[in-house]
């Protein structure tokens, strides 16, 4: 098999042109910061507690955390809403270049990041590259019980459709990938096509105020295309034009512009 | 010290005893790849070639290969429902044969029988049969002629290189899959390949 290793060409295209088809829509108003994302998260995706220690190193493992910033200077502090950051899952994601196993791949048929275990050598490059620090670090082996024994008892609760990553290895947000597959294979079996609202990731599921809408951007009738198309809606890092598929909803009324 | 040894070497014993060393070497590579490759020693030596032979169907006892990803190793129960019922076995005057014995010992103290699955893949990989057999796929096409085998065995190594052969084999554009030369053919099997060539589709 022939390897296309021409260097690509900037083409000057819209976003609307590229498309995408998986996409999140997470509306900072309804965010009510209570972490149950995060918590749905982690036990959805096999993510170990990293215990105090490694904690305190700044090696904690989160595939999606809650932000708070502050504005204006003391005693006028105002927060800004609660930002749910997670992989934005960018087009054009600069973790990908970067990498030099291709461990870090674009996924031709969803159109997001994927970070591929067993290729992963632990280079770290892709987590300094990327604007959003979402990437995170194994620094141990979290699951081996060999390693942690008080983990031991965590053991049956892993999830199998998701790998158990080893020490050395890059993880990060796949939009619940193994609950897209599921969903593809139940409506395949059915011979039908996913239905809108069908495939739900962990966060969304969690979330009590419902922030968090998941579903097919390329479908311009979806919930969640027609939630992005809200005018409180923007990109994280919009300048680096790294076309990702969250969108964000921040209103005017709740301490106004983006970021 | 290192210059002695090295002289030492150099001297016709020495050489034999650098030869003895790289065939020990070479030798013990060769038995831990043998061992590597063996069938793990399963609990009841399961005679695979005589329930295919009397016509049992692979899905009677792995079911899962329907449903899900998992087609499952049979419980002592479902082997027992039928070797209950074998008149031959019910006098008990007649002698069991062995493996019969080990079964109806793990019925009677209601011990689980802990198969040891052959045909696995790792952690990071993520096979679901449904779809394989939903594509018209048979059992014997990746596990080869069971009913020629008594303890199963893995008739090729599984790896990744043999599942992306097939995947590209059957969404290739060629008389085969495309015999009418359809474009829309074409435009599905593109589609299928890129499903079926991406890395998300095993690895997550």
């Amino acid at each position: 098999m022939s390897t296309d290793l021409s260097v690509p060409v900037f083409t000057n295209q819209s976003e609307e042109e590229l498309g995408g088809k998986w996409g999140m829509v997470i509306d900072q108003d309804l965010c009510t910061g209570c972490q149950a994302c995060v918590a749905a998260c982690s036990m959805e995706n096999n993510i170990p507690f990293v215990g105090e220690t490694d904690a305190a190193y700044g090696r904690s493992i989160q595939w999606i955390r809650i932000e708070r910033f502050w504005q204006g200077s003391f005693p006028e502090v105002k927060m800004t809403p609660y930002q749910p950051m997670m992989c934005q899952q960018c087009h054009n994601a600069p973790c990908e270049p970067v990498c030099p196993v291709f461990a870090s791949v674009h996924s031709a048929s969803e159109d997001i990041n994927l970070q591929v275990y067993n290729r992963c050598v632990g280079t770290r490059y892709c987590a300094n590259n990327c604007p959003y620090q979402v990437r995170v670090f194994n620094w141990r082996d979290y699951a081996d019980a060999r390693v942690r024994p008080e983990l031991v008892t965590l053991q049956n609760q892993l999830n199998p459709d998701v790998t158990v990553r080893r020490r050395g290895v890059m993880e990060k947000c796949t939009f619940c990938i193994q609950r897209i597959r599921h969903t593809e294979d139940v409506a395949k079996s059915e011979g039908r096509e996913i239905r809108d609202g069908e495939v739900v990731p962990a966060c969304a599921q969690a979330c009590p105020a419902d922030a968090i809408i998941f579903g097919r951007i390329d479908d311009p009738n979806s919930r969640v295309s027609q939630a992005g198309l809200a005018s409180r809606g923007y990109h994280q890092l919009e300048e680096l034009n790294l076309l990702p598929r969250v969108t964000y909803l921040k209103g005017e009324s709740n301490n106004g512009s983006n970021g | 010290m290192i210059k002695k040894f090295f002289d030492a070497l150099n001297q016709p014993l020495g050489r034999v005893g650098l030869l003895i060393a790289a065939l020990v070497v070479l030798s013990g590579a060769v038995w831990g790849i043998a061992q590597a490759q063996k069938p793990p020693e399963q609990p009841i030596q399961f005679p695979h070639k005589l329930h295919v032979g009397l016509g049992i169907q692979c899905l009677y006892c792995h079911p899962g290969a329907l449903r899900g990803p998992s087609p499952g190793l049979p419980t002592e129960s479902k082997c027992w429902g039928c070797h209950q019922q074998l008149q031959r076995f019910a006098d008990p005057t007649t002698p069991w044969p062995t493996e019969l014995q080990k079964l109806r010992d793990y019925v009677q103290q209601g011990k689980p029988i802990q198969w040891i699955p052959v045909a696995q893949v790792p952690d990071f990989v993520h096979f679901v049969h449904r779809p394989h057999i939903a594509a018209g796929l048979n059992c014997e096409t990746c596990h080869g002629d069971v009913s020629k085998m008594t303890v199963y065995e893995n008739p090729q190594v599984i790896n990744m290189g043999w599942c992306l052969n097939c995947h590209r084999a059957k969404t290739e554009d060629n008389s085969q899959n495309n015999p009418t030369n359809d474009p829309a053919v074409s435009a599905m099997l593109a589609e299928k390949r890129t499903k079926l060539t991406d890395c998300s589709t095993c690895h997550y």
